[in-house]
């Protein structure tokens, strides 16, 4: 008698407290400055997901629908905003997550914050390698950040590798002295001894944020004979670089990061930064019916003919849905359960840029790729053409349809 | 050593556009003792306005003068606002509402047209041309134009006209020239008004180079400052000289000592004006009666 009288009484008053009436998911990153392009399509693809996802109904869990609420936080791709943001976050009770995050420096400023409560967050679209590297350092144990971006490392590597399929031997590297430029210099110089030290690189220059004269940096690599420039930055001064190019006569073809996509890359190099290569997640290209759809709904939604960063937007939606995912395995607004579930999703989740089966696995500090859920074959190399991002290789796009079929 | 005439070539082009920032302080130096801090935002505004203009659909031959016009109501503003009063009392507020003012500016350009750079479209070509080995692209050479055309104008107009006439003559004695029924508050004014012009000048001509957000004229402004207090802040022909001279310093420094280090040699010179020479290389020594 007293056992069912407990009962009912933690039934009757523990249900209503514990069960909430929505999913409170936070998306954060740079809508503002240099960095916008990344941060605002990743947060227009992530509220595309999640308008489709509430209009169907919501996730059900515990046999109740729940619709996904957006908190909004705009971090202006500064360090102190970043870390202001992940405290208020982190203070929140009900928070089931977080996703987003553009600059490596804004993620080290304010994901301890997060890991500190144990608040399951997706970094996407970006953040450079020490977002993660910084965890197994320190030997975190149990880790609540994951990583849904295409990482330097990978990046690096097939921008080695295609100034080596290129025929290329002599390359200059040019790099932003953020943190992103200076963490990607130095991966491309660990991917070029990795790969056979088959680049001689015979200039190494470096340019702030904010600059616009990039003629020294570019004279040394054209004396020094560079036939690629291998380069790591954001979006303006990429294209400070690019039209430099045009004007110092060094013709030959800029190769590096995914940000050479960015809609400020693109527009203010116009015609200079066609042939631009650089990895990409995903390109604004209907090659199937689920992209199509994607494609259409973010250029009906923002009323725009051009995703200003396609890879972000991808991302953040793919995010979304794999969030939705966890959500929905874990039976639970917990942010706790939902980084268990994400560890081990059970039902491939289909997403635009793929069907991510297992996408992540248990922490392991000694293994990043545990929490990393992008593999090599995720990732295509883009090209510049007339103000839009294609494929680079043919063979990549029909692979990409075929394993869409 | 074609490489060190390309990078002195190019450093000197963008130096131009530091003297003639320069040259607007020293516009409003020359007559009210006073300078406005905010000149930067002044030439960030201009810009936008301008960009703004295009984008309405004006043809770049009528956006200029626009451009320059509203430069120069912008100018009126800021002595109107910030520096009148401050003359008026003898006191030194100006430093302190100028940038204010500035920062004002700032916010609303922001708030305006967001924090984003956008690209400014011209009708002059920017593929590059040769001259024995060193290249050289048209809107760098219409910057040169430009900014020397201004100067040289406002130079004629100060020689030539009434206006002109009564301008020098606040610059060189101001309690004389009121004696001699010359209004200093007017020539103040278009002191003012031609530093405001000059600063949508400068705007205009960089802007196809730099693209145009809230932030294109903090780095220009420093540089500038140091044109203006290392030529002496009374002297025309003086910034264009030190204008070219510390462009080329700073583009053959980030590449002879490192891309890192290009501010570097101006700072130094800036140092050693104000230690040696404290009225500018090409500064009066100023005659204080006591």
């Amino acid at each position: 008698m007293k056992k069912t009288l407990l009962a009912a009484l933690l039934f009757g008053f523990a249900t209503p407290l514990f069960a909430a009436d929505a999913i409170k998911l936070a998306i954060t990153g740079p809508f503002t400055g240099g960095s916008a392009p990344m941060g605002a399509s990743m947060r227009d693809g992530a509220k595309l997901a999640i308008g489709e996802i509430n209009a169907a109904g919501g996730v059900t869990v515990g046999g109740k629908k729940l619709k996904i609420e957006i908190i909004e936080r705009d971090d202006e791709a500064k360090n102190d905003r970043g870390a202001l943001i992940a405290q208020e976050l982190a203070s929140m009770d009900d928070l089931s997550g977080v996703i987003g995050s553009v600059n490596t420096g804004v993620v080290i400023a304010g994901d301890k914050h997060l890991q500190e409560k144990g608040i399951t967050k997706i970094i996407t679209p970006a953040a450079g390698s020490a977002s993660m590297t910084q965890w197994s350092k320190a030997g975190v144990a149990d880790l609540s950040i994951f990583r849904f971006a295409a990482h330097d490392g990978i990046q690096s590597g097939m921008v080695v590798e295609e100034a080596i399929n290129r025929k290329f031997t002599k390359v200059a590297i040019l790099h932003d002295a953020t943190n992103y430029g200076v963490s990607g210099r130095d991966d491309l110089l660990a991917q070029i001894k990795a790969q056979g030290n088959k680049l001689e690189v015979v200039a190494t220059e470096k340019f702030n944020i904010g600059d616009k004269d990039m003629t020294a940096q570019l004279i040394k690599a054209k004396t020094a004979g560079a036939q690629a420039i291998l380069i790591w930055g954001i979006g303006p001064e990429l294209a400070a670089v690019a039209n430099g190019m045009a004007k110092n006569d060094l013709n030959v073809p800029l190769i590096g990061g995914w940000t050479l996509s960015m809609s400020n890359y693109i527009d203010n190099a116009g015609k200079n930064g066609n042939g631009t290569l650089m990895p990409q997640t995903f390109i604004e290209e209907a090659i199937s019916p689920k992209a199509k759809s994607f494609i259409e709904g973010y250029h009906k939604a923002y009323k725009v003919d051009r995703i200003p960063s396609p890879v972000s937007a991808a991302q953040g939606y793919d995010a979304v849905y794999i969030f939705a995912a966890a959500v929905k395995q874990a039976q639970s607004t917990d942010t706790k359960k939902i980084k268990e579930a994400l560890e081990d999703l059970k039902e491939p989740v289909k997403g635009v840029i793929a069907t991510w089966k297992h996408p992540f696995s248990k922490w392991n500090p000694a293994d990043v790729q545990t929490h990393e859920a992008f593999r090599r074959e995720n990732v295509v190399m883009g090209l510049v053409k007339d103000g839009h991002v294609v494929f680079g290789n043919e063979a990549d796009k029909q692979r990409l349809t075929k394993q869409e079929k | 050593m074609e490489v060190i005439f390309q990078m002195g070539v190019s450093g000197a082009l963008m130096g131009l556009v530091y003297a003639l920032i320069a040259y607007g302080f020293q516009l409003t130096f020359s007559t009210s003792k006073s300078i406005n801090f905010g000149q930067g935002e002044l030439v960030m505004v201009s810009a936008f306005i301008s960009l703004t203009l295009l984008n309405l659909g004006l043809p770049y031959w009528l956006m200029v003068p626009c451009g320059l016009l509203c430069g120069a109501l912008l100018g009126l503003v800021v002595e109107r606002l910030a520096v009148r009063l401050a003359l008026e009392q003898k006191s030194e507020g100006w430093i302190l509402m100028s940038i204010i003012i500035g920062l004002f500016a700032y916010s609303a350009a922001e708030n305006i047209w967001g924090r984003d750079d956008h690209p400014f479209p011209t009708p002059i070509s920017s593929e590059p041309m040769h001259f024995s080995g060193i290249s050289i692209t048209p809107v760098e050479l219409s910057v040169a134009i430009g900014v020397l055309s201004v100067m040289g104008l406002i130079e004629l107009f100060k020689r030539k006209t009434l206006w002109g006439k009564a301008f020098e003559a606040v610059s060189a004695d101001r309690d004389a020239a009121e004696l001699m029924g010359i209004s200093a508050r007017r020539t103040i004014m278009l002191s003012y008004g031609l530093s405001g012009l000059v600063a949508a000048m400068a705007g205009i001509l960089i802007s196809p180079i730099t693209t145009v957000g809230p932030t294109m004229a903090s780095a220009l402004i420093l540089k500038a400052f140091a044109v203006a207090v290392v030529a002496g802040l009374d002297s025309g022909f003086g910034v264009v000289v030190v204008g070219l001279f510390l462009g080329a310093l700073e583009s053959l420094a980030s590449y002879y000592i490192g891309s890192g280090w290009r501010e570097a040699p101006g700072l130094i010179l800036l140092i050693l004006a104000l230690a040696m020479k404290p009225n500018g290389v090409f500064g009066k020594a100023s005659i204080r009666k006591v």
